[in-house]
C-alpha cells in the first residue's frame, strides 16, 4: 500500500493522471485527481464518481477516436498524441500528452502535464524557425543585390560611356580658353562619377565573393556533372517526402570531367533553382529527371519533369524574366529563374524552357566548357580584384587620371599612331560604335565597324585586321561567342588574331570567362581614350610618335611622368632615395631578366614565377603598367604550369622593359627628375 | 447550438495564430511566437440567422520539424488555408497542403487567407495570381492580423460556405 502510494506520488509529480474507461464514453481517475486538472476541466467533475473527457476537451475527443481504435486492436504498446494545448478558468496554457495504453487488461488514458520542460522545446523550436526565417531572408537580400549589381554594370555604364566619348572627342578639337574648361569640367566629373560607380560595385563585388568564395572552390573550373550530382543528392529528401521521383540521367557519367566555365556553388544554386521550380509543379508519384548532354562547344544541362507543361501563352523570356512572379509558372519571389538566366548568360550561355514531346516540360541551360587558360592584359585600371595589392593596381594604371587627382587630357595629348593600323569594331551600341570609331581615326587608325560577332567573323574572313575590339555583349553572336569561334578556325594556322573586349563587367569571372573565350585583353566602358589606345598599341607594337601638340616638350606626357610620379610617391619625394632606387633597379634588372628569359627556355615553371614574381615587384615601384602587366602574365603562367605563350610575353616584357629603362635614364639626371616630378604644374 | 470544426492549415510563421486571436480576442502581438502542437478555441457567430459555434483548431505550421497529422483534421467542417503574402514559397506550400487534403478527405469548404498585407512593400503574390486562384473556385481574401482587415471576412465566408454545404 504504501509502495502504491509512493508511486502515485512520483507519478503525480511528474505531471502524470492516469484515468481507466470504463465504456460508454465515461472515465474514472486513478490516484489522486491534481489540482492542474480540476483548474482545465473543473472540480466539479471529479465530484462526480466518473468524467466524460470527450465532452471536456474537444483535443481528447478527437484523440479518444484513436484510443479506442488502439484499445481494441491486438497491438503492442501506446497510442500517443500530439502536443495540445489547454486552457484553465484563468485563460493560462497548459501544454499536455496523451496515451492510450492497456495495464493489467484494462483501458488505460495516461495525460502528462508538459509545463516542466515545454519551455525548453518551445525555445529549440522558435530558435530553429526564426533561423529557416533568417536565412530565407538572407537568400532573397542576396539575389536582389546580384541583380542591382547587373543592373548597374549593363545600365548606368552605358550613357556614361558616352558622356565620357563626346568629352573626349570635344577635348581633341581647338577651342577657346572657357570652352576648354568647362570640358576639362566635364571630364572630369565623368570621371568622378565612373569611380563612385565603381566603388559601388567593387563593394558589390566584395561581398559577393566572400559569398561565393566561401568554399574555396570558385577559381577552378568547375564540374558540371559533380554539381548535378551534388544537387540531387541534396534534394532527394525533399523530393521524397513529395512522393516525386528525383533521379539523374542514367547516361550521365560522372567519370567524363565536364569543366564548365563558372563556378561551382552558382552552378548548383542554377541547378537547385530549377529543381525547386520542377518540384512545385510535378504531381506526386510522377518523375524528375536531371542530365548533361555533350554538344561539343558547350555542354547543354536539363531538368525534365512530368508536370502539366508550360501554359501555352509561356515564352522563355516571360518565364525567366525579372519578378515574373505568380502567373502561369509562379516563382519564389520572381527571381529565381531570373538569377538563373543573368548567371548563364553571364557565363556565356543561354537558357530556355519547353514543353517535352511525351508531357511535362524542360528546363534547360547551355554552358560553355572550360578551356586552356592562358594569360590576359588588361586596360582596366579599376578592377576590384586589384585594389587590394599596391603593387598591382599601379600596375594597370594606364591612364594619367589618379583616383585623388583626375584631371582632363591636354588637347592632342596622346598625338598620332606610329603605325596606321587596320581595326576591326564589333559594337552593337550605334553610340559607342561612332564613338571608338570617331576615337581611333583620330588617332591615325583605319576603322572597319560591324554590329556583331557574326559580321566580325565575316569580315575577317575577307580581309586581315590588325586588332578587334570585341564588344562582349551583342545581340545573334555575342564577342565571347566570336573569339571562340576565330580561336577554333585559327588551330589549323599559325595565325594569332588580336582580339581586345569591350566590356562593362568588372568582377574576376568576367575576366575569366574572357581568357577561357581567347580574348587577348579588354578595356573596361566606360573607357578611357589613353587606355584604349594604349592596349591596342602595345598589343601591336603601334607605339606613339609625337604628334602636333607634342612638340611642345611641356605638353607631353610620356611615359616618364608617370614613372616618376609613382617614384615620388613611393619615395615621398626623397629625391637621393628615388635616385637610389633608380640605380638598384637598372643594376639588378637584366639579371631578373636573364633569369625569367632561362626560366622560360628551360621550360621551367618554378623558377618562371619565381623569377617574374621578383621583377614584377620591383618595376611595380615605378608604376610601368606594361612591364608589370607582362611580369604578372609570365608568374601565372609559371604558377599554373602552363607555359603557352611565355615565348611571346617574354618579348613583350623586353622591349617593355627597355622603354621603361629609357625613361629611368632620363630621370636620373637632374634636369629630368624635376621635370618628371611635377608634370602637371608643367603643363600649366 | 450548432458547433462546426474549423483548422487553420498553413506553413509555419504565416500568422494562423495571430489570426485566430484577432478573430477571438481581437488582439494582435508583433512577437513571432511558434507554435507547438494544437491549440483550440471557439467562437460563437451568427450567420443566415443562425447562432454557430465555430471550434477553431489553429494547428502548428507544418516544415521540416512538425508535420501535420491526418487525425487532426478528423471531423473538421472546412478551413482556412493560410499564406504568407510576403514570402511566396507559403503560398505553393498552403496549395500543396490542400491538394493533400483534397486526396484524403471529401470535398471540404475552404478560404484561402494570404495574410500580412499591411506589409505592402514585401508583397510577392501579384495580382492576376489571387484571380487565377479565383478562377480555380478558391475564395481569396488579402488579409491582417495586425490591422484586422479581412479577418471577419474570411471567417464568415466559411461559416457561410459550411452552412450552405
Amino acid at each position: 500500500m504504501a509502495e502504491n502510494s509512493i508511486f502515485e506520488s512520483y507519478l503525480a509529480e511528474q505531471g502524470y493522471v492516469l484515468f481507466e474507461y470504463l465504456g460508454g464514453g465515461e472515465f474514472r481517475a486513478l490516484g489522486s485527481y491534481p489540482n492542474w486538472c480540476k483548474s482545465i476541466w473543473g472540480a466539479e467533475s471529479i465530484r462526480q464518481k466518473t468524467l466524460r473527457l470527450a465532452e471536456l476537451s474537444p483535443f481528447l475527443e478527437n484523440f479518444l477516436v484513436d484510443a479506442d481504435a488502439f484499445w481494441n486492436s491486438k497491438r503492442k504498446g501506446a497510442a500517443n498524441s500530439p502536443v495540445w494545448i489547454e486552457r484553465d478558468f484563468a485563460n493560462h496554457e497548459t501544454p499536455l500528452e496523451a496515451w492510450a495504453a492497456r495495464l493489467e487488461g484494462k483501458k488505460i488514458l495516461i495525460v502528462r502535464n508538459l509545463s516542466s520542460s515545454f519551455a525548453e522545446r518551445q525555445r529549440l523550436f522558435q530558435t530553429a524557425r526564426d533561423s529557416l526565417l533568417e536565412h530565407e531572408q538572407l537568400l532573397r537580400e542576396i539575389q536582389k543585390k546580384e541583380i542591382l549589381l547587373h543592373c548597374i554594370i549593363h545600365d548606368l555604364s552605358q550613357p556614361l560611356n558616352a558622356m565620357r566619348g563626346c568629352f573626349n572627342l570635344l577635348s581633341m578639337e581647338k577651342l577657346p580658353g572657357e570652352q576648354r574648361r568647362m570640358i576639362e569640367t566635364g571630364q572630369r566629373e565623368s570621371h568622378r562619377q565612373e569611380q563612385m560607380i565603381r566603388g559601388i560595385l567593387e563593394a558589390f563585388s566584395g561581398e559577393l565573393a566572400v559569398q561565393q568564395n566561401s568554399d574555396g572552390k570558385a577559381s577552378e573550373a568547375p564540374d558540371l556533372a559533380a554539381c548535378a550530382h551534388q544537387v540531387v543528392e541534396q534534394f532527394s529528401p525533399a523530393f521524397l517526402e513529395k512522393g516525386i521521383r528525383l533521379q539523374l540521367d542514367p547516361r550521365l557519367d560522372a567519370a567524363h570531367g565536364w569543366r564548365v566555365v563558372g563556378d561551382a556553388p552558382r552552378l548548383e544554386r542554377i541547378f537547385g533553382n530549377l529543381l525547386e521550380n520542377a518540384m512545385r509543379y510535378t504531381p506526386r508519384g510522377s518523375g524528375v529527371t536531371v542530365g548533361i548532354e555533350d554538344k561539343v562547344h558547350c555542354l547543354l544541362a536539363f531538368v525534365d519533369d512530368e508536370g502539366p507543361g508550360l501554359p501555352k501563352d509561356a515564352s522563355s523570356d516571360h518565364l525567366f524574366a525579372l519578378f515574373s512572379i505568380g502567373k502561369d509558372r509562379p516563382g519564389k519571389a520572381g527571381l529565381g529563374l531570373y538569377f538563373c538566366k543573368i548567371t548563364v548568360e553571364h557565363w556565356g550561355g543561354s537558357i530556355g524552357a519547353e514543353n517535352r514531346l511525351g508531357g511535362g516540360s524542360r528546363f534547360w541551360f547551355k554552358i560553355p566548357r572550360a578551356m586552356k587558360t592562358t594569360p590576359i592584359r588588361s586596360a582596366d585600371k579599376r578592377s576590384a580584384t586589384q585594389k587590394s595589392s599596391p603593387s598591382v593596381a599601379a600596375a594597370a594604371s594606364v591612364a594619367p587620371l589618379s583616383k585623388d587627382q583626375p584631371a582632363p587630357l591636354a588637347p592632342g595629348h596622346l598625338g598620332k599612331a606610329s603605325r596606321r593600323l587596320q581595326i576591326l569594331v564589333a559594337e552593337d551600341t550605334d553610340v559607342n560604335r561612332e564613338l571608338v570609331t570617331e576615337l581611333l581615326q583620330k588617332r591615325g587608325h583605319s576603322v572597319f565597324a560591324v554590329e556583331d560577332g557574326r559580321a566580325a567573323i565575316a569580315a575577317l574572313s575577307k580581309k586581315h585586321f590588325d586588332v578587334v575590339l570585341m564588344d562582349e555583349q551583342m545581340p545573334g553572336m555575342d564577342g565571347l561567342e566570336a573569339t571562340r569561334n576565330i580561336r577554333q578556325m585559327e588551330r589549323a594556322s599559325e595565325n594569332h588574331q588580336i582580339i581586345i573586349g569591350l566590356t562593362g563587367n568588372v568582377a574576376e569571372e568576367d575576366k575569366q570567362r574572357r581568357i577561357e573565350a581567347g580574348m587577348d585583353g579588354y578595356v573596361t566602358k566606360p573607357f578611357d581614350m589613353q587606355a584604349l589606345f594604349q592596349i591596342i598599341e602595345s598589343h601591336t607594337r603601334g607605339g606613339q610618335q609625337p604628334g602636333p601638340a607634342q612638340a611642345n616638350p611641356a605638353a607631353a606626357a610620356p611615359a616618364s611622368e608617370d614613372a616618376a610620379a609613382h617614384l615620388e610617391r613611393s619615395t615621398a619625394g626623397n629625391k637621393k632615395l628615388a635616385q637610389s632606387l633608380v640605380r638598384s633597379f637598372l643594376a639588378d634588372a637584366p639579371k631578373k631578366i636573364s633569369d625569367i628569359r632561362r626560366a622560360v627556355a628551360q621550360k621551367n615553371p618554378a623558377i618562371l614565377a619565381s623569377a617574374a614574381h621578383a621583377f614584377k615587384g620591383a618595376a611595380a615601384i615605378f608604376g610601368a603598367p606594361q612591364v608589370v602587366a607582362a611580369a604578372r602574365n609570365l608568374e601565372a603562367m609559371g604558377k599554373t604550369a602552363n607555359l603557352d605563350g611565355a615565348e611571346r610575353e617574354f618579348r613583350t616584357l623586353e622591349s617593355e622593359f627597355a622603354r621603361l629603362k629609357a625613361d629611368l635614364l632620363a630621370l636620373r639626371t637632374p634636369s629630368g627628375a624635376t621635370r618628371a616630378a611635377h608634370p602637371r604644374k608643367q603643363k600649366k | 447550438m450548432l458547433q462546426k470544426k474549423v483548422c487553420m492549415l498553413g506553413s509555419f510563421a504565416v500568422g494562423k495564430t495571430s489570426l485566430v486571436r484577432r478573430f477571438v480576442e481581437t488582439i494582435f502581438s508583433e512577437q513571432y511566437h511558434t507554435s507547438i502542437g494544437v491549440k483550440v478555441d471557439k467562437k460563437e457567430v451568427r450567420a443566415e440567422g443562425r447562432d454557430v459555434t465555430l471550434v477553431l483548431w489553429d494547428i502548428h505550421g507544418e516544415d521540416a520539424f512538425q508535420k501535420v497529422q491526418i487525425s487532426y483534421l478528423r471531423g473538421m467542417s472546412g478551413y482556412l488555408l493560410v499564406a504568407d503574402g510576403t514570402r511566396q514559397q507559403t503560398l505553393e506550400d498552403a496549395l500543396a497542403l490542400a491538394n493533400h487534403v483534397a486526396e484524403m478527405m471529401e470535398k471540404i469548404p475552404a478560404v484561402l487567407v494570404l495574410n500580412k498585407c499591411d506589409l505592402a512593400a514585401q508583397w510577392e503574390i501579384e495580382p492576376d495570381r489571387e484571380a487565377r486562384l479565383a478562377a480555380d473556385g478558391w475564395s481569396v481574401f488579402r488579409s491582417s492580423a495586425k490591422t484586422g482587415e479581412s479577418v471577419e471576412q474570411a471567417f464568415s465566408q466559411l461559416t457561410l460556405a459550411m452552412l450552405r454545404k
